[in-house]
């Protein structure tokens, strides 16, 4: 074993023993805050499966994350519904959604981008003005604790290794998914549509078949997040926060599996710590989106040197593409 | 009577949106620069134009103020920030957002959270008699024949002069055109400066009927980018069109379907999207 592997599996073994035992040694503000980290982390995944994998850039994915919570949220407070069932209607509702602005691949370029930001601000709009359904800008709250059978979370402790295996599962799902002759394909793709299509590939179901296991992925972290946040209103839903997941993939290294979720710790420290001790936060995360995109567009992993994904050119974020 | 009215109320919406669409969308033409702080220019160009106005008590410097005042913005962010970020779409399109959050949060800190109204014109208060009985705000009305006037020359501009034949012939070859001995960094600067102008006087025109809010930035980008979603990015024809279409869906939108009002706007851009993937008048980009 050589000692770029070593290190690896040194950095995996204390990460693993850090996530364990984070809870018991950390206090609720921490705790909280690497459960928001792992629940965005993996929205930023999803996204980044779009973005560093098939090369397109969505700008909508809030709506999937918005319409799984707020799913899973009206399920559990209004219609009493056991934990299973909400939370599988809850990523089901993004699968739906995303069966629906997939067609959004039809699309090519700044197209793409533009239409689904609007697409995403449907979602928005919906749950701002259609108040008797959604609570408007009141939200749905009183969500309670996810409970499976005789199995019950109890607190946020709890809670946090049930966020933290589901994130751990389904990053380690994404791992395989890219790794495989699909994730290949999307990459060829990204490098040439019209080569790939020649080869005899079916670029546009490849696309499709990609936007909906992201809009999935999506919909798994609104679940996560409903029960973490125990309330969902339509910030939610909005723009800023499909802008900051994109910002997350790119800050942290897009095409990688570690970059979103270090793009998540960034964004989030700014979100939380920045916010509570400067009023102009903001103006803060403005500056942050503007240096990384001038200075950092491969990211932090860019910066240690990584390449994403072994063997693959870097995706074309940040680098001028050829007309 | 309530149809024309709405009907009405659409058009001018339409007239709005398409001072601030038609911009967008010839500068993306010509330069593929996607600025998503146009957003940002129209509720700064509103705030700017309200200050003036409070100063001078002049509803037209104030007009001039808040075009000339995002000329200069525009100027300084395309300049050391937009440029750098050619041929990046999702560069750029973040680059701007963040632009929107620092203009957004500074303006929030200037001007405060509570809307703000900009107060009409002394010749465009009160209202007209229009055929049938029906009274219509004074207003609206003039903002429909000012979005006609705009449109108008812009086309005149683009189609029938030599300047618009030069910017016609960039958006379609700027290698070409360069090749032909025309400074297009000059007339690149220039279609800039018009497009900010417009967005900066849009945001004018419209606080003086919407008022300037915090979010007006998100809520009217979001509407100017379906117009050339529909309409067809780059497309002059194209941004009339569809300001006209969305100003139009969304004033039967509010006032059928309320609850509904954003997905009756956006519902018929996807079914479009379908069948026209480049909208109405564009091409591939």
């Amino acid at each position: 074993m050589n000692s770029l592997k070593m290190r690896k599996l040194a950095f995996f073994l204390v990460l693993t023993i850090f996530a364990l035992i984070a809870p018991q040694i950390l206090d609720t503000f921490w705790v909280t805050l690497i459960m928001q980290i792992l629940v965005f982390g993996l929205l930023a995944l999803a996204v980044d499966l779009l973005i560093g994998h098939v090369g397109i850039f969505p700008l909508g994915h809030a709506a999937f994350f918005a319409v799984a919570a707020y799913t899973t949220a009206i399920l559990e407070a209004r219609h009493a519904q056991p934990t299973i069932i909400a939370a599988f209607a809850g990523v089901a509702s993004a699968l739906i959604l995303a069966l629906v602005f997939g067609l959004a691949v039809r699309t090519k370029g700044v197209y793409f981008i533009l239409v689904t930001m609007a697409m995403g601000h449907i979602v928005w709009g919906v749950a701002t003005r259609w108040s008797s359904f959604t609570g408007g800008d009141n939200g749905v709250g009183n969500i309670p604790l996810p409970k499976i059978g005789s199995l019950a979370v109890s607190g946020y402790r709890d809670y946090y290794y049930v966020v933290l295996i589901v994130v751990v599962i389904f990053t380690l799902a994404y791992r395989v998914i890219v790794r495989s002759p699909f994730g290949t394909t999307l990459r060829g793709i990204r490098e040439s549509e019209s080569r790939m299509r020649s080869l005899g590939y079916h670029v546009a179901a490849h696309k499709y078949a990609a936007f909906l296991l992201s809009g999935g992925f999506a919909g798994v972290a609104g679940v996560l997040y409903i029960y973490l946040n125990r309330f969902v209103s339509p910030p939610t839903a909005a723009f800023h926060l499909s802008a900051e997941v994109s910002l997350m993939t790119i800050v942290g290294g897009s095409g990688t599996i570690l970059g979103p979720f270090l793009g998540s710790i960034v964004i989030l420290i700014i979100r939380n710590y920045v916010s509570a001790h400067i009023m102009q936060w903001a103006t803060v995360m403005g500056v942050v989106f503007i240096l990384t995109v001038l200075y950092a567009p491969r990211g932090l992993m860019g910066l240690i040197g990584r390449r994403p994904s072994p063997g693959i050119p870097p995706p074309p974020t940040g680098v001028p593409k050829k007309q | 009577m309530n149809w024309v009215v709405q009907t009405l109320n659409g058009i001018s919406m339409g007239a709005l949106l398409f001072l601030l669409a038609s911009g967008f969308t010839i500068t993306f033409g010509l330069a593929r620069v996607v600025n998503l702080a146009h957003g940002a220019f129209y509720l700064l160009g509103g705030y700017m134009g309200l200050t003036i106005l409070w100063v001078t008590k002049s509803f037209w410097l104030a007009l001039l103020a808040g075009g000339l005042s995002i000329v200069v913005l525009n100027y300084f962010c395309e300049r050391y920030l937009i440029r750098r970020t050619q041929g990046n779409e999702l560069g750029q399109v973040l680059l701007t957002v963040g632009i929107v959050y620092v203009i957004a949060d500074i303006a929030l800190v200037i001007w405060g959270g509570n809307p703000l109204r900009i107060a009409q014109p002394e010749i465009a208060r009160g209202s007209i008699d229009l055929p049938f009985g029906i009274v219509y705000p004074r207003y609206r009305f003039l903002l429909i024949l000012f979005g006609i006037i705009i449109g108008a020359g812009q086309w005149l501009l683009y189609r029938k002069t030599q300047l618009g034949a030069i910017v016609r012939a960039g958006v379609d070859n700027r290698e070409t055109v360069g090749a032909m001995g025309i400074n297009i960094d000059r007339l690149l600067a220039m279609v800039f400066a018009f497009a900010a102008f417009l967005a900066g006087m849009s945001g004018v025109a419209g606080g003086a009927f919407l008022t300037v809010y915090p979010g007006a930035e998100w809520d009217i980008l979001v509407l100017a980018l379906v117009v050339v979603i529909v309409g067809g990015l780059g497309s002059l024809e194209g941004a009339m069109v569809g300001s006209l279409i969305v100003g139009l869906v969304d004033a039967y939108g509010r006032w059928l379907l309320p609850e509904f009002s954003y997905f009756v706007v956006f519902g018929p851009m996807a079914v479009l999207l379908l069948f026209r993937p480049t909208g109405l008048f564009g091409r591939e980009v």
